[in-house]
């Protein structure tokens, strides 16, 4: 482990191989990065570049083929080390993860669905927790909707539900895999907005996005291209 | 509510079809169990208490008359602790409006008042007979209508009338109770035999034993102590019974019944348990996305395996909620039924505990090892397959072996249907995707082949073995051919009978027979069994004997006899030509058995000899009291208007007819018997096909389920209702198809197993299994029928999907 480095996220000479039928494919070669607190970080490149598995690297949800991911959040841990349950409740106490197709769970109300990793990780008592949840609807601005179904709301609500479900355990960092890539331009602006105001809160926040129009409103990117960093 | 109870109760609530079936399946099994052990449990009990209340006699003694000083004599004899006599005889009787008789057994009783064994039960009117009245068992009711305060009119054995009042009607669960097939009992005092030409003279000798009331040997050594001493006395006894005070003498038999219904009942319990872990399986792969997100946000593997378990525990808890009132009616009701066919009370309906924490444990415990693998499997998925919604689907991402096999199949169904479209075959495109959809789900399929093969082996195993059991009873009416047998008073010259029987029209043959009753002892001198020796003439034309091992008796044997299997009850080694000590006419005997045939054996055995040496023993050589008449139509109406046409011709020639019966109507009781037994196993049967239907309409809906995508895009390129319609059906019916040729085979093991059992436990021997197409017809009428229903239901949903709805399916 690197005792020089005081970066909250670094990735050491990380690498992921696939392997598929057609043979052995190399989706990161070799990845070096650091991630100080505070930034709003981005990662830009085509779609295949390999953005996806990069921060399934950071978030542990996928296995690296070598390397090592460390992040200093409290303790440091190394990701790939620990076993799958810790790294679950690492995770969730950690790390908010908003992917572009949301993954709201349908048959719970948009309070439930932001009540749910709360209850699974146990860091607040139940009448904080509803307090907590009904405190990120304000923070995304649809407390009216509180007690709808995912089904009912449009996507760019849904996705506002899935940032605030992402801070419900108050983790310092939000990984987000193109959070706006399935919403139309005004609506994933209000989004990015979001981000903007949770950064100046204190949140660390690494973006995935192939738009690279949006390089200029992050604090830092890189560009990937063919599993590794070309800027 | 916590959110992740919370999903719990969505889960539960929301899709409630699947919810429906998974509960119904766990509700089958433990319905079944249910029933059967509670009837076991109820019957085991109150068959016997019921039997011991009314005082059941330890020792029956069948003797020729004696008098109430005789008695007196048996009374005094050593560890007696009571005896009674009575006088039992066969009558025939009929409701004075009716012109059907029906054949019955009158006891005489001497005092009711002071009599303590074989106690009668009253059900209503007069619990006891006055003089010139009767009472009659409850039994009497199935052969006639008859109530209290009406008037039954008797024939006697001088062919006058004699009308008597019924007063009431009883039960009584202990005389006769080893034999189900004994005519009805009806009740009279001694005062009133003098009115049915009787002697005021018992014939029986009803005992019970000082100590040791339920210990054989003890009671068996009484027996044989008093019976010499009887025999000492210059009275003969024909024939001894002895039975234990706290058993009754079917329980055995009773029991085994219901073992076989248990393990029925055990047999659904597995098979539902497959459906159960089939309809989990597809639940918890269509779940893999939540569980994903949950581990994605912090949930761990046991908090989402806690959640499944609860999940399973409420669909077990529902199904308890259906299955354990609905079980416990069942089990009364088995019982009932039972208890009524065998003429005894049940104790009233009561929870039996036993059954009550079995069916809670079945319920709880079946669905939950059911579904512990799919669930572990589902909890350990990691999160990023279980989003990316590669795992659970047909092709997962990760190449397994699993995967690549299923590569193989489907190369294989592509050569398959090249190969065939070269030679000119067309497959339908529509039946092409419906075939290989059906094996897109191996394990599922699998699963569900089970489901429904046992359930088909078992429904074809039952009609098999149906037949087998009345192609039994064919070969025992081998030894029934006569059409009615005519029994006299006192003997008659055998040529004289044959020219009286042969005035009548339809008569064709007739021959007189000779009989002997005996004991088979044992080698210390005690009974081991009753024997009845039938003795037709050499050549006789009225028994169409099968001997199973040895030969048939013949002209020229003497104390040569063909013996049912029974013998080998108490002496398992018996080979034809060994030697049996025998008791016969007071003296011992050996005798040669010469064979074995299959019979069911009621009060004893059943042996063969010849009509020469056994007419000779009882001095009635050329004379006979029994003679059998074949006449040239052998149904029973026929059989029943010549018995009585013959029984008018003997009596209107002043001959003294004792009575005139028709052959099949012995039979014809047996064959009853069996039939309950039989639909028994059919209700068993179609419970096991209503289970493998439950299966593949679970089975039908999840793949339908799953492939809602597929079935959008399917109508978005143009297929109409009708074709996903057929597509589902025709698949459902594949499978039904396949069931039926793996129960095709399946059935075979399964016939000789359940025949084994079903006649060790009737006949206490094994039969030759028999074959009928009929089962295998009805069922694959039944799984094609089944399996299109079973279909129509997820194709109708299926087809009446929008295009918005499939896209907003996740
Ligand atoms: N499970 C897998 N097995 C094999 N190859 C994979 C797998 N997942 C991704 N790849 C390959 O790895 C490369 C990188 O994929 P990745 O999903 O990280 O791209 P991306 O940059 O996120 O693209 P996009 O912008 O389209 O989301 C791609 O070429 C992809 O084909
Ligand atoms: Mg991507």
């Amino acid at each position: 482990m690197s005792a020089t480095s005081s970066a909250l996220i670094e990735l050491l000479d990380v690498s992921k191989i696939y392997a598929t039928e057609a043979g052995e494919f190399p989706a990161l070669r070799g990845i070096n990065l650091a991630i100080n607190a505070g930034e709003f970080f981005g990662i830009v490149g085509k779609s295949g570049a390999g953005k996806s598995t990069l921060l399934n690297m950071i978030t542990g949800v996928d296995h690296l083929t070598s390397g090592e991911v460390l992040i200093r959040a409290g303790r440091d841990v190394s990701v790939h080390h620990l076993s799958e349950n810790d790294l679950a409740l690492w995770r969730g106490r950690t790390m908010g993860v908003i992917y572009q197709s949301f993954q709201l769970l349908p048959m719970l109300t948009l309070l439930e669905n932001i009540l749910l990793p709360m209850d699974l990780c146990g860091l607040y008592r139940p009448r904080e927790s509803r307090r907590r949840a009904m405190e990120l609807l304000e923070l995304v601005e649809i407390p009216e909707h509180a007690n709808k179904l995912p089904a009912y709301i449009s996507g760019g609500q849904q996705q506002r539900v899935a940032i605030a479900r992402a801070l419900a355990n108050d983790p310092p960092i939000l990984v987000a895999d193109e959070p706006t890539g399935s919403l139309d331009s005004v609506t994933a602006d209000h989004i990015f907005d979001v981000f903007e105001k949770l950064v100046t809160r204190g949140k660390t926040i690494v973006m995935v996005t192939h738009d690279t129009g949006l390089m200029p409103r992050f604090n830092r990117h890189l560009v990937l291209s063919e599993g590794e960093i070309i800027s | 509510m916590k959110p992740r109870w919370r999903k719990v109760l969505s889960d539960l609530w929301d899709n409630k079809t699947r919810t429906l079936l998974v509960v119904f399946s766990i509700a089958v099994g433990v319905f079944s169990i249910g029933v059967i052990s509670g009837a076991y449990v109820i019957i085991k009990n109150d068959m016997s208490a019921s039997y011991a209340a009314n005082h059941p006699a330890n020792i029956e003694l069948r003797m020729e008359d004696f008098d109430r000083d005789f008695l007196t004599s048996v009374q005094n004899a050593p560890d007696i602790e009571s005896a009674v006599g009575r006088r039992i005889f066969a009558i025939r009787a009929r409701p004075v409006n009716s012109t059907q008789w029906a054949a019955l057994d009158i006891v005489a009783v001497d005092d009711f008042k002071k009599n303590d064994i074989n106690l009668l039960t009253p059900i209503s009117g007069a619990p006891l007979p006055g003089k010139r009245e009767v009472v009659v068992e409850k039994k009497v009711l199935k052969e006639f209508q008859v109530a209290v305060g009406e008037d039954l009119v008797f024939e006697l054995s001088d062919g006058s009338t004699q009308t008597l009042k019924v007063v009431g009607i009883v039960q009584d669960p202990t005389t006769g109770a080893d034999d189900f097939l004994a005519p009805p009992f009806v009740y009279v005092t001694m005062s009133t035999l003098p009115t049915l030409r009787q002697p005021d003279a018992f014939n029986r000798v009803y005992a019970t034993v000082d100590s040791g009331k339920n210990d054989e040997a003890h009671i068996r050594n009484v027996s044989a102590d008093l019976v010499s001493r009887i025999e000492k006395n210059g009275k003969d006894v024909s024939r001894s019974r002895i039975a234990l005070t706290n058993e009754h003498p079917l329980a055995s038999t009773v029991n085994a019944i219901l073992g076989i219904l248990m393990a029925l009942g055990i047999l659904i319990v597995f098979l539902s348990s497959s459906l159960i872990a089939n309809t989990l399986a597809a639940l918890l792969n269509q779940h893999l996305r939540h569980i994903g997100v949950m581990k994605l946000i912090g949930g761990r593997a046991n908090q989402i395996f806690g959640m499944y378990l609860v999940l399973i525990l409420a669909f077990g808890l529902l199904a308890l909620l259906i299955a354990v009132p609905a079980g416990g009616q069942g089990a009364y009701g088995l019982a009932l039924f039972i208890a009524d066919k065998l003429g005894f009370s049940l104790l009233g309906y009561r929870i039996v505990p036993m059954a009550f924490i079995i069916q809670i444990a079945i319920g709880v415990l079946v669905p939950l090892l059911a579904g512990f693998a799919p669930v572990i499997e589902g909890s350990r998925i990691t999160v990023l397959s279980a989003i990316s919604g590669e795992a659970g689907r047909e092709t997962a991402g990760k190449p397994t072996p699993g995967a690549k096999r299923e590569s193989r199949w489907e190369h294989f169904q592509v050569r398959a249907a090249q190969a065939l479209l070269r030679r000119g075959i067309h497959l339908p495109r529509p039946l092409l995707i419906s075939l290989r959809n059906t094996f897109r789900r191996r394990n599922r399929l699998i699963l569900t082949l089970f489901t429904l093969t046992m359930g088909g082996a078992i429904f074809i195993a039952v009609f098999n073995v149906r037949t087998t059991l009345f192609d039994y009873m064919d070969n025992v009416g081998h030894y029934f051919v006569a059409d009615v047998t005519l029994d006299f008073e006192k003997p008659y010259r055998l040529s004289e009978i044959e020219n009286v029987a042969r005035q009548v029209p339809g008569v064709v043959d007739v021959e007189g027979w000779a009989f002997a009753t005996a004991e088979v002892l044992f080698p210390d001198g005690s009974v081991a069994e009753n024997l009845t020796v039938l003795a037709p003439p050499a050549g006789s034309k009225m028994v169409d004997a099968q001997p199973v091992a040895g030969r048939w008796v013949q002209a020229g044997d003497t104390k040569q006899i063909a013996l049912t299997e029974g013998i080998l009850r108490s002496f398992p080694n018996l080979k034809p030509g060994d030697l049996l000590t025998v008791k016969t006419n007071g003296r011992t005997d050996h005798w040669q058995v010469v064979g074995f045939f299959k019979f069911i054996d009621r009060e004893g055995l059943i042996a063969y000899g010849t009509y020469d040496y056994f007419s000779r023993e009882a001095n009635l050589a050329n004379r006979s009291v029994s003679f059998r008449v074949v006449t040239d139509t052998h149904d029973q109406p026929y059989q029943r208007a010549l018995s009585e046409a013959l029984d008018q011709h003997f009596r209107a020639s002043s001959y003294k007819l004792r009575q005139a019966r028709p052959g099949l109507s012995a039979l014809d009781n047996a064959t009853e018997s069996l039939d309950i037994l039989v639909i028994f196993l059919l209700i068993m049967a179609v419970l096991t096909a209503v289970v493998g239907a439950m299966g593949l309409t679970g089975t039908m809906s999840m793949n339908v389920l799953e492939r809602t995508r597929e079935i959008g895009i399917m109508r978005a390129i143009g297929a109409g209702d009708g074709e996903i319609i057929r597509m589902v059906i025709v698949e459902g019916m594949v499978i039904g198809s396949l069931s039926w040729l793996l129960g095709l085979a399946l059935s075979v093991p399964f016939t000789y197993l359940l025949s084994t059992i079903v006649s060790l436990a009737v006949f206490e021997t094994p039969i030759t299994v028999v074959f009928t197409p009929l089962g295998y017809f009805i069922w694959l009428g039944l799984v094609v029928v089944l399996s299109a229903l079973a279909s129509v239901v997820p194709a109708r949903n299926a087809a009446r999907l929008t295009i918005r709805e499939v896209l907003a399916y996740e």
